[in-house]
């Protein structure tokens, strides 16, 4: 695990930061140190590189649905999202009103969860198991809502697919989501409460500034942590999200604690979302009915680069079609790509080495959506 | 209250206006293509000039670096997607590289470690050399030797069933040989 360095005449040794150290996930970060001090990071990715820009050039839009998944374990049906709207527009697919309100309400649960697990994460970190425990408990509330509607606890299997959702909600998941939003709030309160402990760990570590957040292209939580209020769902709209009242927390400081404190606040804002896409609920198809299981893709010509909030930030599909089965071209562009590399570099400079973890997990990493 | 009308006309006159002034300053013809979606193409030698003057307009979110391969034409597309906090446009620049020398230069002058490591991931999925990046080392894969491989012209499934099939054990049939 550790290597004495005669190369560099500053560190004494080298230490790997993961990929086998518990929740660092499938990444690795190579530190430089000199006794208990990081001189400099350097990120290893690639643990998880499975290729899927080249394999949905090889796959049909159904097939390639129930890739997207795969994106990133933690928010699998926000990458569906931007997976299926990236077809819809290509294909010119209008969408059911209905169908459109089950996306944003779909998205915003895995929000949620999402949002759960990072602070699960920040608590096995930081040595606090209970945060850890609680987290994931009350994460299975929502899992539970997600197996009844999709099928799937964790992976939906493309659920939200090109054309609109795979099936209408269950008779009782309407009450299941309303019943579930209290145990969000307890779980979001708990979560906000100032520990002394988790504020020793957490305040003024790893300030990223303003300039520096956009120089390095961070985006989402990260971002509105240093002080930019910018969120796609108000800035590029999509699906109904310009129709629903919701706010966008901000915090100035730019350290770990802020970028932390962001993202427990828009839970509130994700509960605030889905209660208003409950109350006006259409009734009607949830997939364009003319649609077949199979998207005949060679009538689609052209390209868009679409965008998308994901829970860490802006997730994006660029999809190029000339008339063929399959796309031409898929980039996909993961937050974590952004965070995870030119970003833990540069916040992991000079820092002692008991803050590494909180710093890392601050940027609420998904090794899965930069290596995709 | 503003109709709705009079709420859409506005938003058209601020993008065309958006766009006049895009066309003025980066001296191309910048195409409209969807709600908040721009693109121009220019050629591989004024991509650095092109887009700091897009950052000074207001484009300061590089959103990614992609490149798509045109192997019937020869050439290679690298894509800018560029987007804007103050005008919430995104600008995509294109420009077409030789697929056989891919040579470009790298934007690490305007974006720094943002642009190098989209760069990188550039340089090893499909071989396109970024003058001026100091660090192309390979990003995902492990002791690779073989062809960039997202090129169109590597089929993955003739490499592996040529590298990893081992025809002894009847179990790897069902993967390898696939009935058409």
């Amino acid at each position: 695990m550790t290597e004495t360095n005669e190369h560099e005449v500053n560190s004494d040794f080298t230490m790997n930061f993961g990929p086998a150290h518990p929740g660092s996930g499938n990444f690795a970060i190579k530190v430089e140190m000199r006794g208990e001090r990081v001189l400099k990071a350097t990120a290893d990715p690639g643990y998880l590189h499975r290729g899927f820009e080249k394999l949905m050039e090889y796959r049909e839009p159904m097939q390639n649905s129930v890739l997207s998944d795969r994106v990133c374990v933690l928010e699998p049906l926000q990458w569906n999202l931007v997976h299926a709207e990236a077809v819809d527009y290509l294909m010119g697919y209008e969408i059911p009103e209905r169908a459109k309100y089950i996306r944003v309400i779909m998205a915003e649960l895995s929000r949620i969860q999402s949002h759960f697990i990072w602070y699960a994460v920040l608590s096995l970190g930081t040595g606090f198991m209970t945060g850890f425990n609680i987290s994931i408990g009350y994460r299975d509330y929502i899992l539970d809502v997600l197996n009844l509607i999709t099928g799937g606890r964790v992976y939906p299997a493309g659920y939200i697919c090109p054309g609109g959702v795979r099936k209408d909600f269950p008779a009782k998941a309407e009450n299941m989501i309303r019943e579930l939003l209290p145990k969000i709030d307890y779980m979001r309160k708990f979560a906000l409460k100032e520990n002394p402990a988790w504020l020793a760990r957490f305040k003024e570590i790893g300030v990223l500034t303003k300039e520096e957040a956009i120089k390095f292209g961070a985006t989402g939580p990260v971002l509105r942590g240093s002080g930019v209020a910018t969120d796609v769902r108000r800035d590029d709209p999509y699906e109904i999200y310009d129709e629903l009242d919701f706010n966008i927390p901000v915090m100035d400081e730019g350290d770990a604690y802020s970028r932390f404190k962001v993202g427990m606040l828009e839970i509130e804002e994700s509960m605030k979302i889905i209660t208003q896409a409950l109350d006006r609920l259409p009734k009607g198809e949830v997939r364009t009915p003319t649609l077949k299981p199979i998207v005949k893709f060679q009538q689609a010509k052209g390209e868009l680069y679409i965008r998308n909030e994901v829970s860490r930030g802006e997730g994006a599909f660029y999809m190029v079609a000339t008339g063929q089965k399959t796309p031409y071209r898929v980039k996909i562009r993961g937050p974590s790509f952004t965070h995870m590399i030119p970003i833990v570099e540069h916040l992991l400079t000079d820092v002692d080495y008991a803050d590494v973890p909180a710093i890392y997990w601050s940027l609420y990493q998904c090794p899965a959506d930069v290596d995709r | 209250m503003m109709s709705e009308k009079s709420r859409q006309n506005k938003k058209q006159s601020i993008e065309e206006k958006l766009i006049e002034d895009l066309n003025s300053i980066l001296d191309a013809t910048v195409n409209y293509q969807t709600e908040r979606r721009l693109w121009v193409n220019i050629e591989p030698d004024l991509i650095v000039e092109t887009c700091t003057k897009a950052y000074e307009l207001g484009f300061e979110h590089l959103s990614t670096i992609s490149v798509t391969d045109w192997l019937d034409k020869g050439k290679l597309e690298v894509t800018y997607h560029l987007w804007s906090y103050t005008h919430n446009h995104l600008l995509t620049i294109k420009t077409k590289i030789d697929r056989k020398k891919p040579k470009i230069s790298s934007l690490n002058s305007i974006w720094g470690g943002n642009a190098e490591t989209c760069e990188r991931e550039c340089h090893e999925l499909f071989g396109v050399d970024f003058k001026g990046n100091p660090n192309l080392t390979p990003l995902f894969l492990e002791d690779w030797e073989g062809p960039p491989p997202f090129l169109k012209d590597f089929d993955w499934r003739e490499y592996v069933k040529k590298e990893m099939y081992d025809q002894k054990n009847p179990r790897e049939k069902v993967y390898f040989e696939v009935r058409k």
